[in-house]
């Protein structure tokens, strides 16, 4: 090999400044080894290279000196300079070992406030979770009663609407003039629904009683107050009625109506 | 007694494997700013992050003395490359990459670095400075390898021109700034 050549390609420049390959790394510091002039031309532009970052040198901020000083002088590097690896990942635990007692003190401090706060919040947030669980039940029970409520509903709904339903609208007699109600009755399944519209109060030891009026004689269908007002009423099921009639009676309800109290009535189409 | 305020390089180095804090401090009064510039001219868009960058390389600078051969080059080398790697790997940091990622799209990022390179002309510092006298198509790749730390093949590719250039043009490029720097 021709050195001069050699020296002249640019390797020295390439290898100085850290742009040469491994394989050419290796011839070089190879060739090194047996040619001081190689050596002597690489010290050249070093000496240049240097002197020239120098001029060139931008002064950093001082703090950084600071903080280098604080972390080698924390740093015994003889016991860990063979175990390091090359690259200073994490500058924390190179101050591990050199902890005051005092910091080791407020550590200590710090973790019984700690612990206790740790303590507190477990007790509250279990307190709080059982509160919610509680809550929790009582809104479960009272969406099935709802859940329950509207099933129904949907379903009388649905009866009501039922083709085989006869709506009969129960008017008011000359007793009670403004007395009405209206009667959904299935003549399929022979339920009857009763939806109060607007019938007076009356005293605790008395109830409206619904009858159904079959070829002349009454049968019960049951006892309301007046109170459910609004709200679909299932009553006793009639295969047969011409008409429907209120009557005001005691408490519970009477065998036979009180024709004088009849504070309703509504015809059905049915024939006899 | 006897401290030295100055240090041949032999001195130095045999100080600071002994680890002489005093030469440490030394070591950082007179290299720290010639290093600090150029960990600046690899980070241009950072004051913060270089001066990070600065601590942990002299911090490797002084855990790392040990494997220092005088046989391989002068210890300002030495210390030149520390820098140089430590800038070029924390400009590549997956953090410093999603910092600049509004900066610069995937598909072209390499055309991103070119453009740069091209265009940080006005506040070239240091070597950059000697950098501005060469050919353009000499100082890219210069800019590309030395200051971005792509490989020569990785230049070739986002060139599009032949390794053997990429590396010709370098060496050419190197042996230019040889003479600037005499």
């Amino acid at each position: 090999m021709n050195l001069k050549d050699y020296i002249e390609s640019g390797i020295i420049e390439s290898y100085v400044m850290g742009l040469a390959s491994e394989s050419e790394k290796a011839e070089f510091e190879q060739l090194c080894t047996q040619h001081p002039e190689l050596v002597a031309a690489r010290r050249r532009f070093e000496e240049g290279l240097e002197d020239y970052a120098s001029k060139q040198a931008v002064p950093p901020p001082p703090e950084v000196k600071v903080k280098i000083l604080e972390v080698i002088g924390h740093t015994d590097p003889r016991t860990t300079a063979s175990s390091n690896p090359p690259k200073i990942v994490n500058m924390e635990n190179s101050k591990t070992p050199v902890r005051s007692s005092g910091l080791l003190r407020f550590i200590a401090a710090a973790s019984v406030v700690l612990l206790i706060g740790m303590a507190w919040l477990y007790y509250q947030t279990m307190q709080q979770n059982k509160d919610l669980v509680n809550t929790n039940d009582r809104l479960k029970v009272s969406l099935d009663t709802t859940k329950n409520i509207l099933d129904r509903i949907v379903q009388e709904q649905k009866q009501i609407n039922d083709p085989n339903t006869t709506v009969v609208n129960m008017v008011g007699t000359k007793v009670a003039p403004k007395s009405s109600a209206n009667i959904y009755w299935d003549s399929a399944s022979t339920n009857v629904y009763l939806v109060v519209k607007n019938m007076p109060r009356l005293p605790n030891n008395q109830q409206y009683q619904l009858w159904a009026l079959i070829d002349g004689k009454p049968k019960d269908l049951g006892v309301f107050d007046a109170t459910d007002d609004k709200v679909i009423l299932k009553m006793k099921n009639t295969q047969k009625a011409q008409a429907f009639a209120i009557t005001i009676e005691q408490h519970g309800g009477s065998p036979s109506p009180t024709l004088e109290k009849m504070q309703s009535l509504g015809k059905t189409l049915q024939t006899q | 007694m006897g401290i030295p305020t100055t240090y041949t390089e032999q001195e130095l180095v045999l100080a600071l494997k002994e680890r002489n804090n005093q030469a440490f401090g030394f070591l950082y009064d007179n290299y720290a700013g010639a290093l600090y510039s150029i960990i600046k001219q690899i980070i241009t868009d950072n004051s913060e992050l270089a001066s990070d960058v600065l601590q942990e390389v002299f911090i490797n600078i002084w855990r790392k003395i040990e494997t220092y051969d005088q046989t391989k080059g002068r210890l300002f080398t030495w210390m030149l490359n520390i820098a140089r790697n430590a800038s070029i790997d924390t400009l590549r940091s997956k953090s410093y990459q999603n910092s600049q990622k509004n900066q610069e799209l995937p598909d072209n990022v390499y055309k991103g670095v070119a453009n740069q390179t091209t265009q940080q002309n006005v506040d070239n510092i240091g070597l950059k400075k000697v950098l501005e006298k060469l050919k353009p198509e000499h100082r890219v790749l210069v800019e590309l390898a030395y200051f971005k730390g792509f490989t020569h093949e990785e230049i070739a590719e986002m060139m599009a021109i032949p390794l053997g250039t990429v590396k010709t043009r370098i060496r050419n490029a190197l042996l230019q700034l040889r003479e600037y720097l005499k």
